[in-house]
């Protein structure tokens, strides 16, 4: 097959953004919703069949020198190899299902046309990133995938806070991507390159600091993009946005895109175990931190959005312990579970009416089954119940962790444990809160249409979830590590444990999955009031991080910048300018009276000019 | 040489000092035109000289060039002066002052 | 004897100008220039610049104040009540001033009958004259020509007179 076929894979998401960009407001709605799912799902068919181009090596395929100058020069260029493909695969899927949702979705909504346009644009974007053999190019993506999230949470832009959100997701991942940007220039300093594959060679020369620098760096850019923190702010109110995107951006694609940066770049980062334990201890400190939070929100898509950012966490720890099989794994499962869960968030959004209190929610399971089932399985897939993809992925994770000689990595495997308990605790208390329990609205007051396609997409998504852990099953039961064998020797370390050792840690995860349950069963089977103390206060902000962040770096910063604005700009350089302005006016006024019109002055001016200049002649000469 | 190149020198100064102060003395632009014409002639004078110490015909030629000049200079100048004396019916100096600052 | 003639035609060629510089009727001091322009040509021929000499009389002398004259008048300048004193003392420095240029002139002419060498110095015929002027400064001959020319159309618009304003004033 021509190399230059994977292209297409962007082309197709990147053509229909660009009809639904220019056109979109002239062609009917079918018509725009059709180019906006074609788009994606060519693309996802595109990925499908040059899947063989995946095997081995991979597959590079350059489009053209996108620019070049002096030593240095960036191609467009791609490859699609045992890291990228399924990503990609996995994006378009995951993303053809969204868009169908979303098409259901997004019906009464009259500014379809710039929804769908940027939905394009994202999917092109991230594929962008996913695809990039160049970081130059990746960077693109990166950034493009941060406008067009920035452009979809603000989507609602009437309502000042949905903007602001927007405004606030754009600008705390700005400060990750200069982390990133950073990183890229040194290390072009470095190798004279930007190209991965070439990177991930030449990164074996360098020294260890330098690698420890260059791997925070990158850390930093990717916990801009993947909420980590101490850039996690942004996340909780990037559910602002209509939840498609939710599920598509926060919760599937994008802000797994640290965990794939960090992937693709896992020769580098991995030669230095000092930056690993610092990406784990990350992971593993946002993974709590969110779990809490989620544990205390009242708003539906909060809760997933914390509990995205808790198991971004996780594949953070995966990378940091040195994993990149069970990080993608774990990636893969909760793209397909968390997109699950947030679209079955949005039906009962739109089913309440938009609703979106938790606590004002409840009996949903008995108006509709199908979307209990599946919001079901996405949740025991989350809590991780045994047997479902949740629970092989981050199993897996918590193995390896277990399973590693150094130290640090059994504290992190309590740690994790600790986590799924309470990952296990939000999850149920959720399902008890939205589905369970007593219906606390009228009956048939707000009963809202629930457009068919919304329904059907999550049948796929719950199957993918529930069998998901198929495709990197451990030998333990029966399976061979699937993913694993795939990613080849891009997989770093796996668990060597004896098999009894295994089971050990299996029916531990088994009841720490079934205490969280058994918690939230005996809190939240009778519908509660909400928590007002301090402590749920505390909780539902987020640990306060917004107040902590408004305090430790807005307001100096405004402080600083009114200091400059009043102090440095108007005192210091409006008034050194208007100064000089008054005494360039003040000598004017003084020299206009050398002036005087008047003819003789200025011949006689003109003589005491040849006066001197003879003088100085004479002087010359006779000196 | 007839005579010392100095005395030549010494006889243009002062020919082009006297119009310098007719230049300046005078406050009638006819006049200040006429003192610009000796300061001419004063220097055409030094170059006859000078071409007559170093016997080359150069210095004449800028003679000739140094006329040509002052015809042209004479004629635009003296149309400034019926143009300047239509507009203020006179051709005091300082009455032409607009461009006192 | 060239050399005592150079000196009596420098003075008189000094104290034209100094009459011509203190002058108030602008008619009187352009007649003293004359004068002191005639001085000046006699010494460019005592200099060896015969040519030289006779385009003073004819440019400076002839055309140059002429042109003077005609604006002066044109302008009425020239004061018009007459001025105090006997006639002769008015015009006795000018009479004295030509009769000493007339008389070195002629006093040259008597050295020199044929006016062939001039006197005993550096002498530019006109042959090398035209020759160098034509040849090495043909360029400069072209930029003046034009300069003239540029001075011709300047002064014809300078001094035209605007029509508009005719009709306003």
């Amino acid at each position: 097959m021509n190399p230059l076929l994977l292209f297409l894979i962007l082309l197709f998401p990147l053509a229909a953004a660009v009809v639904n960009a220019l056109l979109g407001t002239r062609l009917p709605r079918g018509a725009v919703v059709a180019t906006a799912v074609g788009g994606v799902a060519l693309s996802a068919l595109a990925s499908f069949l040059l899947w063989p181009l995946a095997a081995g090596e991979g597959t590079r395929a350059t489009l053209y020198t996108w620019m070049a100058s002096g030593d240095f020069s960036a191609a467009v260029e791609i490859v699609y190899d045992r890291i990228s493909a399924p990503m990609a695969l996995m994006v378009t899927f995951v993303a053809t299902l969204i868009h169908l949702y979303a098409a259901g979705y997004m019906e009464e909504e009259k500014d379809y046309a710039r929804f769908f346009a940027l939905l394009n644009l994202f999917v092109f974007a991230m594929l962008v990133i996913v695809l990039s053999d160049n970081l130059l190019l990746l960077f693109l993506g990166w950034e493009g995938v941060g406008f067009c999230s920035y452009g979809l949470i603000g989507f609602w832009y009437f309502e000042e806070r949905n903007a602001d959100a927007g405004r606030k997701a754009f600008l705390v991942t700005r400060v990750g991507d200069v982390f990133l940007g950073v990183a890229l220039l040194w290390l072009f300093a470095l190798t004279g390159t930007l190209s991965i594959s070439q990177i991930n060679e030449a990164a074996a020369g360098f020294a260890p600091g330098t690698l420890f620098l260059l791997s925070l760096l990158l850390l930093g850019g990717a916990c801009g993009k993947s909420a980590q923190l101490p850039f996690m702010t942004w996340l909780p109110d990037a559910m602002a946005g209509p939840t498609p995107v939710s599920a598509l951006i926060h919760a599937a694609t994008m802000v797994t895109a640290g965990v794939y940066l960090l992937c693709r770049l896992f020769p580098l980062v991995s030669l230095s175990p000092e930056a690993m334990a610092v990406i784990a201890l990350v992971g593993v400190a946002t993974a709590l931190y969110a779990a809490t939070c989620a544990a205390a929100q009242r708003e539906i898509k909060r809760v997933l959005a914390y509990s995205t950012m808790s198991q971004v966490g996780f594949m953070f720890l995966a990378v940091g312990i040195g994993s990149v099989s069970a990080a993608l794994f774990h990636l893969f499962t909760h793209a397909f579970f968390k997109a699950l869960l947030f679209m079955g968030a949005g039906c009962v959004i739109h089913m309440t009416a938009g609703e979106n209190d938790i606590y004002r929610m409840g009996g949903l399971a008995r108006r509709d089954r199908l979307l209990f089932w599946c919001f079901l399985i996405g949740a025991l897939c989350l809590a991780g119940a045994p047997l479902t993809s949740g629970f092989f992925s981050k199993d897996g994770i918590l193995v390896t962790a277990f399973a590693s000689e150094v130290p640090l990595h059994r504290f992190l495997w309590g740690a994790g444990s600790f986590i799924a308990l309470l990952t296990a605790f939000y999850t149920f208390r959720l399902l008890y809160l939205v589905f369970l329990g007593a219906e606390k609205r009228p009956v048939g007051a707000h009963r809202h249409h629930l457009p068919g396609v919304m329904r059907w997409t999550l049948v796929p998504l719950a199957a993918l979830a529930l069998l998901g852990g198929l495709f990197d099953l451990p030998p333990l039961y029966g399976g061979g590590h699937a993913l694993r064998e795939w990613l080849g020797p891009l997989a770093g370390i796996g668990p060597h444990l004896p098999h009894a050792v295994e089971w050990l840690l299996a029916g531990v995860a088994t009841s720490i999955f079934l205490l969280g349950w058994v918690f939230a069963h005996l809190r939240y089977r009778i519908a509660p009031a909400p928590g007002e103390s301090l402590g749920a206060r505390f909780l539902l902000s987020g640990w306060w991080a917004d107040r902590a962040v408004y305090t430790v770096v807005v307001r100096p910063f405004g402080s600083l910048a009114r200091f400059f604005w009043k102090v440095a700009d108007g005192r210091l350089i409006d008034g050194s300018l208007h100064t000089l302005a008054e005494g360039s006016n003040v000598l004017g006024e003084g020299l206009r009276r050398l002036t005087t019109g008047r003819l003789h002055n200025y011949l006689t001016a003109l003589g005491w000019g040849g006066v001197v200049m003879l003088a100085w002649f004479l002087a010359g000469y006779l000196l | 040489m007839i005579v010392p190149m100095s005395h030549i020198l010494a006889i243009s100064a002062t020919m082009f000092l006297m119009g310098f102060a007719c230049v300046l003395a005078q406050r009638n632009l006819i006049m200040v035109l006429i003192g610009v014409e000796i300061m001419l002639n004063a220097v055409g004078l030094t170059l006859v000289g000078a071409s007559a110490l170093w016997e080359q015909v150069d210095g004449q030629i800028f003679v000739i060039f140094l006329m040509a000049m002052t015809s042209a200079e004479v004629s635009i100048s003296l149309a400034l002066v019926v143009y300047l004396n239509r507009r203020k019916h006179t051709l005091e100096a300082d009455a032409f002052s607009e461009m006192k600052g | 004897m060239a050399t005592i003639i150079f000196y009596i035609l420098a003075m008189t060629a000094l104290a034209a100008t100094g009459m011509c510089i203190t002058r108030r009727n602008p008619v009187h001091a352009v007649i003293y220039l004359v004068n002191s322009l005639f001085a000046v040509a006699l010494i460019f021929y005592l200099l060896g610049a015969p040519l030289v000499a006779a385009w003073e009389v004819i440019i400076y002398a002839g055309a140059v104040m002429v042109l003077f004259l005609f604006i002066i008048m044109m302008l009425e300048l020239a004061p018009t009540e007459q001025p105090q004193g006997a006639g002769w003392r008015r015009w006795a420095p000018v009479l004295l001033f030509s009769l000493i240029i007339l008389g070195c002139t002629v006093a040259l002419m008597a050295v020199d009958p044929d006016a062939a060498e001039g006197v005993p110095t550096y002498y530019a015929s006109p042959r090398i004259f035209g020759y160098t002027l034509f040849q090495e400064y043909a360029l400069a001959v072209q930029i003046v020509s034009f300069q003239l020319l540029y001075a011709a159309v300047g002064a014809y618009y300078v001094g035209r007179t605007p029509r508009r304003r005719q009709e306003a004033g």
